[in-house]
């Protein structure tokens, strides 16, 4: 019996009671503060489970034709007259499912089931905006005389993913660089210096003949991995050996010189977030969808199962062959590797016999990482992100 | 920053980056008159010391075009 | 741009001594950034003599916890309103209005809020954990 939600001291349950009831009681009574107020026999009218029907709809986003139905969440107190829906952590902590997917390092998928819009959107944004991470800041340029502008290459230099030992990160600081305050000085605790001097030069032990410039010159290309590591003073302990503070890609081509050119230049790196400038943005993507939903209202038999199944991506529906009578149906298989994309609905043979829709509390989340962090490790920040959040307004709430 | 003033790349100032050994702390009009300019021939890439007076030219190749030397003096950007 | 001052200053380095041990966080959090609150946040001049009515401004906030600030508030049975706008894009800024049908102020339903939505945070980090786990040690069997 669906009856989750509803405080079940107060109401008493007997069978389940016909909608219309309600929506008459609720106009005689026309108070929001049904369960607060109303006494136990009253309340036993207004206790009127939602059906299964009923929860199932509520369920669903739908994408129809031309339009998109359902659109907000309806799980707010007083917007059902005899349902709860008020905040309950025990019922969230029941109703939460996690599933994971995929689970590499800089790559994971998992669904994360039973929460509102607002709380996983609340995950994205922070993790794509929000979890500091390490990137070039400021670029000395001391010679430059390849083609590639200063300004050009500074801005390529800072977009390059940086990692290191994780623990030796936890030593980090913000550089401060409010204007209003006199500028920091920079030490070991908040800035990391990188070096990258490179030259080109000839290559004589070619012949004459060779015409590839990765051969005929040394350096001809200038990558990721020349960019070095200058340890100051107990960096060379926090981020020492393998977690040695490097470029995650060694291989992102940054310059390309002929001989007589050379690059020298300085770099600062310092910690940032992503609000302030996408370098400092720990994920390539953070993402979710909502599952799709595909329901099939009437029997879709013959050539129109066929027809339905191509309507879909590959594994989404099926053919199935009933063993008595032999008769072709189309079945929906996994309607996770379905895009919506709708195309169902433009077959009239098929009007009515489908409905599309999206599962409005099943987030299908994609979370890749630069490197500097693996994707269960951010995604663990980021809620302990919000979590700060709250803890320090909560805080300074009751303080004043 | 304290910027100095620009020190032109010469021939005899071999000095590396940072402010050649010239006009540090000359102000604006007095910087000692250089009798001799480095260039980069744009043809051969030999470096080219010309006097006034002098033909521009390169003096191994003879090409006509020179290009000037990078300033020696290092420059911040931001990586934004 | 909002400033991320959310850091303790570094412990003072001695370089006479450069090799000694100094006190600073190193709990086994991942990256600790914040043992400071910076948090800043007002009622507005906008409340209810009996404070069943107030509106908030956050600084240095947006849609990352407005949004889910007040769908959680909105789970209070208590609170009749509850919504957060942000008055221009290019200021830092969010606020948030709550009106309670009068039995608690609208700061309780914003600190009680604020305390479920940590309290959510909380439930969510244990079940990510747990599968976790359990995805390691099923992919181990397989």
């Amino acid at each position: 019996m669906p009856l989750t939600g509803l405080p079940l001291a107060v109401f008493v349950f007997t069978t389940t009671p016909a909608r219309k009831k309600v929506s008459l009681c609720a106009r005689a009574c026309n108070s929001p503060h049904i369960h607060r107020h109303c006494t136990a026999s009253t309340a036993a009218i207004f206790a009127m489970a939602p059906t299964k029907e009923e929860l199932e709809r509520r369920r669903i986003v739908g994408v129809e034709e031309e339009r998109v139905s359902n659109v907000t969440s309806t799980d707010f107190p007083g917007h059902y007259p005899g349902e709860d829906h008020t905040w309950n952590l025990e019922e969230f902590r029941k109703k939460l499912k996690i599933q994971i997917h995929k689970a590499n390092d800089l790559d994971y998928e998992f669904d994360l089931i039973g929460v509102d819009a607002s709380i996983a959107n609340a995950f994205r944004r922070i993790l794509i905006s929000e979890v500091p991470t390490l990137a070039i800041e400021t670029v000395f340029v001391h010679n430059n005389t390849s083609i590639v502008q200063d300004e050009v290459l500074a801005q390529r230099l800072g977009l390059v993913p940086l990692r290191g030992d994780k623990k030796g990160f936890q030593h980090l600081r913000w550089l401060k660089k409010n204007p209003d305050e006199p500028a920091v000085e920079a030490t070991d605790f908040n800035t990391i210096v990188m070096g990258l001097k490179v030259a080109c030069t000839r290559n004589h032990a070619t012949p004459a003949t060779e015409t590839d410039p990765e051969k005929l010159y040394f350096n001809s290309s200038v990558y990721a991995r020349d960019i070095k590591f200058q340890p100051q003073g107990r960096q060379s302990d926090w981020f020492s050996g393998a977690g040695e503070i490097r470029p995650v890609n060694p291989d992102i081509l940054l310059a390309k010189m002929r001989p007589g050119q050379e690059i020298d230049i300085e770099m600062h790196c310092v910690l940032g977030i992503g609000q302030d400038h996408a370098k400092f943005s720990p994920v390539a993507t953070a993402s979710y969808r909502l599952l799709p939903s595909i329901k099939i209202k009437q029997p879709i038999t013959g050539e129109d199962a066929e027809k339905f199944i191509n309507c879909f991506p590959k594994g989404v529906a099926e053919i199935q062959t009933d063993k008595k009578t032999g008769q072709k149906k189309a079945v929906i298989v996994n309607p996770r590797k379905d895009t919506v994309s709708r195309e169902v609905l433009r077959h009239e043979e098929l009007k009515g016999k489908v409905e599309l829709g999206r599962i409005r509390d099943h987030f299908i989340f994609s979370i890749e990482s630069t490197g500097m962090y693996h994707s269960d490790e951010l995604f663990l920040q980021a809620v302990q992100i919000l979590k700060k959040k709250c803890v320090d307004f909560h805080e300074k709430l009751l303080e004043s | 920053m304290q910027r100095d003033a620009y020190v032109p790349p010469t021939a005899g100032g071999g000095a590396a980056r940072g402010g050649g050994g010239y006009g540090g702390g000359g102000g604006g009009g007095d910087i000692p008159r250089q009798v001799s300019m480095k260039y980069l021939c744009a043809d051969c890439g030999k470096s080219v010391t010309i006097n006034k007076g002098d033909m521009i030219r390169c003096k191994e190749c003879g090409f006509r075009i020179l290009y000037k030397e990078r300033t020696k003096r290092m420059v911040q950007f931001e990586a934004r | 741009m909002p400033d991320h001052e959310t850091l303790p200053d570094a412990p003072e380095y001695d370089a006479e001594n450069p090799g000694a041990e100094v006190e600073y966080d190193d709990d086994d959090e991942p990256l600790d950034l914040s043992t400071d609150n910076n948090a800043k946040i007002i009622m507005l001049g906008s409340a209810t003599d009996d404070d069943s009515c107030a509106s908030f401004q956050f600084e240095n906030e947006d849609h990352t916890l407005g949004n889910a600030l007040r769908w959680i508030i909105m789970k209070n049975p208590q609170v009749e309103f509850c919504g957060y706008s942000i008055p221009h894009p290019s200021e830092p800024k969010m606020n948030m209005r709550i009106q309670t049908y009068g039995e608690i102020t609208a700061k309780d339903a914003l600190i009680q809020g604020l305390a479920d939505l940590r309290d959510l945070c909380d439930v969510v980090t244990d079940k990510f954990v747990a599968e976790k786990e359990r995805f390691s040690v099923g992919k181990q069997k397989s």
